[in-house]
This record gives C-alpha cells, structure tokens and sequence, in this order.
C-alpha cells in the first residue's frame, strides 16, 4: 500500500516543487494539498495521510497550531514541520505542538525525502542543523532552567488561534465567522487575551504574534540591519 | 522560437516548482537555474537569456542588485520579479532597477505564465494581489518606467 502524503503550504510554487520531490519516489503518493492550516486539518480528518508535510508560516492556522490539531484529532498523524525559520524557540514549538520531523526549506530538496522516509520507519528526522540547536538549547536548558519564566503562560490553543486572526487583522466578527463562534465568544476571547497578556492595543497583540511565530513577516533584506532574509 | 528562461532563486524547491509550472508552456525553455544573485549575474551574462525570473531575497547578491547588473550586461534580457514582498515600496524598486514584470510569489501560480508571455515580448507586468486595488501602482509603475527611458 502506498504511503500517503498531505501537503500543507500557501505557496503553489512550493507545493508544486514538493509535489514533484515527492511523487518520484516509489510507493509514494500526494493526496492532497491545503493552502493553509485550517484546510489542512480539515483535509486530514477526511483523507487519513499517513504523513502530514506543513509549513509554518501560513495564513489562518499557522503551521504549528495545525501540527498541535492535527495529532489532537489523529495521534498516529505524523507530521513534518517545513520552515524558513530555525529559531530554537521555533523548533521547540514544533516539538511540543507534536511534530516528528524538522526540515528547513533552504535544506528540503535535499531533506525532505529523508525525512519521509525516517517517518515512515516510525522514526523521527532532524536536519543536523536543528539537531545540534535542540542539543544546544537542551543543554544551555539544563544550565539555567530556574531562570527561564515560562513563555506562553496561560493562553489555550484556541486563544493562541484568535491571537494570529486579530493579528492578521481579522475583526471579532469575522474572527468568529473563521472559527465557527459566537461574536460574542469571540470577542470574550479577546478580552481574555488582551487581559492575560496585560495589553491596551492590537498593535501590543501583533507585536506579541511577531515575536512569538504566531504569524510571521517578511521584512526585505535590504531594509533590515544586517543578515540574509531567510525568507523563501 | 523558444522563449529561453533562466530561473534565479536560493531555494531549491521553489526553483524545482517554478520549473514545473514553466515546463507546463509549450515553446519554453528552462536553459538554467541559479541559486543567489552573483551566479544569476554571471549566467545571464554568458547564456543571454531571454527573461529572467528573480527571486528578490537571495545570498551573495540581492536580487535587485542582480537585477540591475544583468540589465547593464544584456539590455534585451527581460527581468520577471517573483518575490514573497507584496508592497509598492518593492515593486516601484524593482521596476528602476530595470524589471519588466513583477509577480508575488503567493500568486505565482496565477500570475507566473502570463507574466512571461508579457515580459518576454517586452510588455509590462505588474498584477499584484487582486484583494487590493493596484490601479494605482500600475500608474506609478509606468510613471517609474517612462521616467527611466
């Protein structure tokens, strides 16, 4: 039987050129593709995927809320994280939400069938890059672990999902129409966020999503202070 | 004749996708990929390609930087922009270095084949995202263009 694979970004280039990494390889099949996470968690529960392939950095659901779904409603869904961001935090966050696999975009032409590939033999797949960050940061864990407050205390994944629609500049109403809530729920959640996290203004809110992957921005090259822009 | 492509971007699976899809216009040619912006300089200049499709983001060499070398080398090679950034500030930079066209790398499955049917007979480019009103920054983009000549 073939292994069945469900492809997750918002990019038709992108899923075009992992369609085609993919389907060469024998006993492999694309079932599906999804533009963004909320689709692919909605395409999951009715295509059963062997193996789930998301990006991070999508609109609506990003990448991480959709891993932490997708086990949730599957915990035999093995999940493999595609980003253009290796930020130890990053990679925690995948981690925890349940992902098995790692895979920098830059690195998937030649990662990703690997990681298949490991994931397949039940194995988990780590490029050497994210293994020695996770060893990294394990260890400079263990050194100051009793200093480290927690980073995303108190909020829920349902608020951490109303969090990344506010900050893509969703209204409450149309935050409930994506989520299938009262206006009034949705705007309940809102005030909770905002309490929780002690801010007065969406501007606080977007900057929070920023910082903490829940959406991400592209800033050019050119304009930063320094570095490549990683992204794709 | 076929319209002969260079592709120029530092990851290897867009440059993978962007392929299939050209390869899916008959009478086109992928003759080269480049992954930063140096070796897109130094490809274009030896193979003369007929358009170039740019990845603005990349290593080495910024794609805009790229851009306006290869304009400077091979003034008949026409420049498509595919990039992530959405923004007037980036297309009207990339319209003055010398870009024909300019495509968002989330419309690029829409936008990428009529784009290089336009730019490689040397027509404009410029659709951005529908959702907004572009009719602005295409006056603005053929206001930089004349401006240029």
């Amino acid at each position: 039987m073939k292994l069945r694979i469900l492809i997750a970004d918002d990019h038709e280039v992108v899923r075009r050129g992992l369609c085609t990494l993919l389907q060469s390889h024998d006993g492999w099949e694309i079932c599906g593709e999804a533009t963004d996470g909320r689709v692919a968690v909605e395409k999951a529960k009715e295509l059963k995927p062997d193996v789930v392939i998301v990006d991070i950095g999508m609109p609506s659901l990003n990448g991480l809320a959709a891993t932490r779904q997708l086990v949730q409603q599957d915990p035999h869904c093995k999940v493999i994280v595609l980003t253009i961001t290796d930020s130890d935090q990053v990679i925690r966050e995948a981690l925890d939400a349940g992902a098995r696999g790692f895979v920098l975009k830059s690195d998937a032409a030649r990662d990703l069938v690997s990681a298949v590939e490991a994931l397949q033999l039940n194995r988990m797949f780590f490029t050497p890059r994210v293994n020695d960050m996770v060893l990294a940061g394990f260890l400079d864990r263990r050194k100051t672990a009793t200093n480290v407050p927690p980073r995303l205390p108190t909020l829920t994944p349902r608020e951490r999902e109303v969090i990344q629609l506010l900050a893509e500049g969703k209204s409450s109403k149309e935050v409930a129409c994506v989520l299938d809530l009262s206006t009034k729920t949705a705007e309940t959640h809102r005030s909770n966020i905002m309490r929780k996290l002690g801010f007065h203004s969406i501007r606080d809110l977007v900057v929070y999503a920023v910082k903490n992957n829940i959406i991400q921005v592209q800033i050019p090259s050119h304009v930063s202070s320094g570095g490549e822009d990683p992204a794709v | 004749m076929a319209v002969r492509i260079l592709i120029a971007d530092d990851h290897p699976v867009v440059r993978h996708g962007l392929k299939v899809l050209l390869g899916e216009r008959q009478g086109w040619e992928v003759i080269a990929e480049a992954a930063d912006g140096m070796e897109a300089v130094k490809m274009a200049d030896r193979l003369n390609p007929d358009v170039v499709v740019l990845d603005v983001s990349m290593p080495r060499m910024h794609g805009l930087e790229a851009c306006r070398l290869i304009r400077e080398n091979a003034p008949n090679c026409e420049i498509l922009i595919v990039t992530q950034h959405d923004s007037p500030q980036m297309l009207q930079e990339a319209l003055l270095c010398g870009a024909k066209g300019y495509v968002v790398k989330t419309n690029a499955a829409r936008d990428l084949l009529a784009a290089v049917d336009a730019v490689s007979q040397h027509r404009n480019f410029t659709a951005r995202d529908n959702s907004r009103d572009n009719t602005g920054l295409r006056r603005q983009a053929d206001e930089t263009q004349n401006s240029n000549r």
